[in-house]
């Protein structure tokens, strides 16, 4: 008797994800049961053969085997060695790509909902986010960092609480998972403001004005993970140290900042920059500004940089001018707001809790404020950045799935947990295939399970 | 002897590989009656790891009730090692078949006590039922398992200590550094490969030329430790063209002509029904033991359960191949012995050991008794050789 190999279409029908976007999709059961060998009790292993491994930059040919007791991916031999055990399932996934899942470390809101709003009940806040988090995880983006923009303190305070880590649980059937809120704003420089509602816009003199702002309680990576911030306002450059000592991601955006300026910020404590190229001074030949920083030659200065690989936020030629001069700090991130994964249309936009309510205009990925010229994020899916950076920059695929998996993991400090396939590392994965060039999420799996499978009708 | 020669590696694997899975299928494996296998490793077989692996994914065998035993292990490295051969074995076979691990038997380079692991090994081996086919490769000295030339051919299970020449050959696969590279292994013996009922060996490629050569056409020498196979009764050696080179050109057609010639007559030798299949009458084989499920699966915990045997009740009666160390010859002539199980009787020619009758030419000259004292310079040896009958 062979061991069953369970066929993707046959797990597919029994799999459907409900049409009810309301409903859980996860109210499935697995069908392994009559079919684990006979033996041994289920012990939650799955083996995915026949599929290409993302690591380092090649892709493997080999098995990954991966537990939802533990949510991790395995150590296969010792399993074997040590535990005498054998997977419940095989599944073969006919040379496809497995990738770690994606991870976004720059995402507004989506699908209707966005982080920086502020509801009279906030248990239907929680509700909204629990909507989000299990339709983000089906686009493949299995963890990320809820961005809230720049806002009045009130505001942060009675958000933050809601946003931050929510992977203790190791929950595969809440969805995607946060690591921590990013809070782009408010010590941001008014001149470049972009759409943030320049009223809120603030300068740090202390630490306590950082503190007061956010609420103290939330100033930890317990809660916010990374903060963007512009470096030359008042007294923030000599706070960065005390803030990175707190584990805390500082990214440099929507700044005024010199390269002289930027380069003091790093050496400070500040890791990364905030979509690139967007909301700061552009490069000039004798004064090269932030985007100046990926040339420095010192590599501990080099910082990770983000770029909405949109089409529309920065040029192609751009985004692959980027990319090669510093690929292993390249970071693609959405920069999407709520109407992402909504249908083209007019929509109003109260930005935070300011009073007078905008309206946002989105035609297809594009988003800008109603009679203006200016961009409002973008509504993009992480994957199809993904093509984009991958036709644009001609990198390999491994390369390309690096900037959105094993390097945003080293810039958030959970490298070998996330973004990677090493054994030990959380077992969130997505499943590639190609289809004319384009990669194409086929399956996502969290914590060990499979929480999406592609239709064949989609 | 048989001497299957192929075109090439591949052909000489694939021909290996079909007949392990052959041997499988007509041997109907069960949970009770499982077939036991034994393993090489090196780069001989991995050309059969491959395609059984193959075959198994696309539905052709399984190794569900298949147990193994494996030649060797080195001594002093992390079983995970990616040198040991327990990550060999992984790599190359088992994470691809669906062999469960509780069959799985490989020597453990890092037991306390090493000693006490090597006869632990015997007496799981005994417990198994003997080895049906023991897959083996061959040294560029002809050494088989880690059987280094000068090995005893009566040899067990034991510690080894590696020739200067293969610890050298393995510092490849140590960073060149002859440091890193183990100086011991823990083996199965010459006797321990004699007593499975059947033995294959994978030898290929230009470099195993000579000692292909000195194994088959040589004696049997300590030397050449595969040369021993000569005593065994049913020993298939799988070549490629190559190994072959520095045969006799006689030796070569002779082994191809009666391939052939059993090809054609449709009597290809193979071994007697009785081993080939599962022989339920007899009680070889202690059924396997119950699985014992370890839920842990920590990679740094030491091996929670290790099977425990009962011995069998009269360990010399229980099976026919295994028993205390002793010479070979003697053992493999024994009434009970696979020699025995050849479905042609051996009939041994009669021999006047008892009567030897003195036959000179001189005590044969009529009157030629004055002459007996000249012809016979030394009357003392003389007497001996009648004795002795040289």
């Amino acid at each position: 008797m062979r061991i069953p190999t369970t066929d993707g279409r046959l797990l597919g029908t029994l799999l459907k994800i409900q049409s009810d976007p309301k409903a859980s999709p996860f109210s499935y059961s697995f069908p392994s049961r009559a079919m684990a060998t006979p033996t041994q009790p289920e012990n939650g292993i799955t083996k995915l053969t026949n599929c290409r491994l993302v690591r380092g930059d090649n892709l493997v040919f080999d098995d990954l085997w991966i537990s939802s007791v533990t949510g991790k991916i395995l150590r296969s031999q010792a399993a074997f060695y040590d535990g005498l055990i054998l997977p419940d399932r095989t599944i073969d996934l006919g040379g496809r790509i497995v990738s770690p899942g994606f991870i976004d470390c720059q995402l507004n809101g989506a699908f209707g909902f966005n982080f920086s709003t502020k509801f009279e009940d906030m248990s239907q806040y929680d509700t909204q986010l629990q909507d989000l988090n299990i339709r983000l995880v089906q686009t493949g983006v299995t963890s990320y960092l809820p961005t809230v923009t720049s806002q009045a303190s009130d505001l942060y305070k009675a958000v933050l609480p809601h946003l931050a880590p929510s992977g203790a649980a190791r929950d595969a059937s809440s969805g995607s998972e946060s690591l921590g809120a990013h809070v782009e704003g408010p010590f941001l420089n008014p001149s470049h403001n972009g759409v943030h509602n320049v009223s809120v816009l603030r300068q740090a003199h202390t630490i306590k004005d950082i503190d007061d702002m956010y609420g103290p309680s939330n100033t930890t990576p317990s809660t916010i993970k990374m903060i963007t911030l512009a470096p030359e306002l008042a007294n923030m450059t000599p706070l960065l140290p005390t803030l990175r000592s707190r584990g805390l991601v500082l990214s440099l955006g929507h700044t005024a900042a010199t390269f002289e300026s930027a380069s003091a910020a790093l050496l400070a404590g500040a890791t990364s920059i905030t979509h690139l190229f967007n909301a700061m001074s552009p490069l000039h030949h004798r004064n090269p500004g932030i985007f100046g920083l990926l040339g420095a030659t010192s590599s501990t200065l080099r910082p990770f940089f983000g770029l909405i690989a949109d089409g529309i936020h920065l040029h192609p030629a751009t985004i692959k001018i980027a990319f090669h001069a510093h690929p292993a700090g390249c970071i693609l991130v959405t920069d999407a707001m709520h109407m992402a994964g909504l249908p083209d249309g007019v929509y109003p936009w109260t930005n935070g809790s300011s009073a007078e309510c905008d309206h946002i205009v989105k035609e297809g990925a594009v988003l800008h404020l109603q009679n203006s010229e200016t961009i409002a994020g973008s509504s993009i899916m992480l994957i199809d950045c993904v093509n984009n950076f991958r036709r644009w920059t001609g990198a390999g695929i491994p390369q390309v799935l690096g900037t959105v998996t094993g390097t945003p993991a080293r810039m958030l400090g959970v490298e070998g947990v996330k973004g990677c396939l090493e054994e030990g590392a959380d077992a969130d994965l997505v499943v590639l295939s190609e289809e004319e060039g384009e990669l194409r999420v086929d399956e996502v799996w969290k914590f060990g399970e499979r929480v999406f499978e592609k239709g064949d009708g989609r | 002897m048989r001497l299957i020669i192929r075109e090439d590696e591949e052909a000489a694997s694939l021909y290996v590989a079909n007949y392990i899975i052959g041997r499988i299928e007509h041997f109907s494996p069960t949970p009770a009656n499982p077939f036991v296998l034994g393993l090489p490793t090196g780069s001989s077989p991995l050309g059969v790891y491959r395609i059984l692996v193959e075959r198994y994914k696309a539905g052709e065998i399984s190794f569900e009730n298949v147990v193994t035993f494996n030649m060797d292990e080195y001594i002093g490295i992390p079983r995970d090692h990616p040198q040991s051969y327990h990550t060999f074995m992984w790599q190359h076979f088992f994470s691809h078949v669906n062999i469960h691990p509780r069959n799985v038997h490989i020597l453990n380079g890092n037991a306390p006590d090493l000693e006490a692991e090597c006869v632990r090994y015997e007496a799981q081996i005994k417990a198994a039922g003997g080895i049906d086919l023991f897959l083996a490769g061959i040294g560029e000295d002809g050494h088989i398992a880690f059987n280094e030339p000068g090995s005893s051919l009566a040899s067990r299970t034991r510690v080894k200590t590696l020739a200067y020449d293969t610890v050298l050959a393995n510092s490849r696969f140590f960073g060149n550094d002859i440091a890193q590279v183990p100086k011991m292994a823990l083996t199965v013996g010459v006797q321990t490969v004699l007593e499975a009922r059947e033995v294959v060996v994978v030898v290929l490629g230009a470099r195993k030329a000579s000692a292909l050569q000195h194994c088959i056409e040589d004696g049997v020498n300590h030397m050449w430790t595969l040369s021993s196979l000569q005593l065994h009764p049913y020993p298939m050696i799988v070549c490629d063209e190559d190994a072959t080179l520095e045969l006799k050109v006689k030796t070569v057609k002779y082994f191809k002509s009666i391939e052939q010639v059993a090809l054609a007559e449709g009597f290809e030798q193979t071994l007697p029904t009785s081993l080939r299949t599962a022989n339920t009458n007899t009680p070889l084989k202690k059924p396997l033991p119950p699985p014992t499920i370890i839920t842990n699966t920590n990679g740094d915990s030491t091996p929670a359960t290790t099977h425990t045997h009962t011995p069998p009740e009269s360990e010399s009666e229980s099976s026919p191949t295994i028993f205390a160390p002793q010479p070979t010859t003697s053992r493999l002539l024994r009434a009970s012995s696979p020699a025995a199980e050849y479905p042609l009787r051996m009939s041994r020619a009669a021999s006047p050991e008892l009567e030897l009758v003195p036959d000179r030419m001189a005590s044969r000259i009529i009157g030629g008794e004055a002459l007996r004292g000249r012809l016979t310079p030394t009357p003392k040896v003389e007497g001996r050789v009648g004795v002795v009958g040289a």
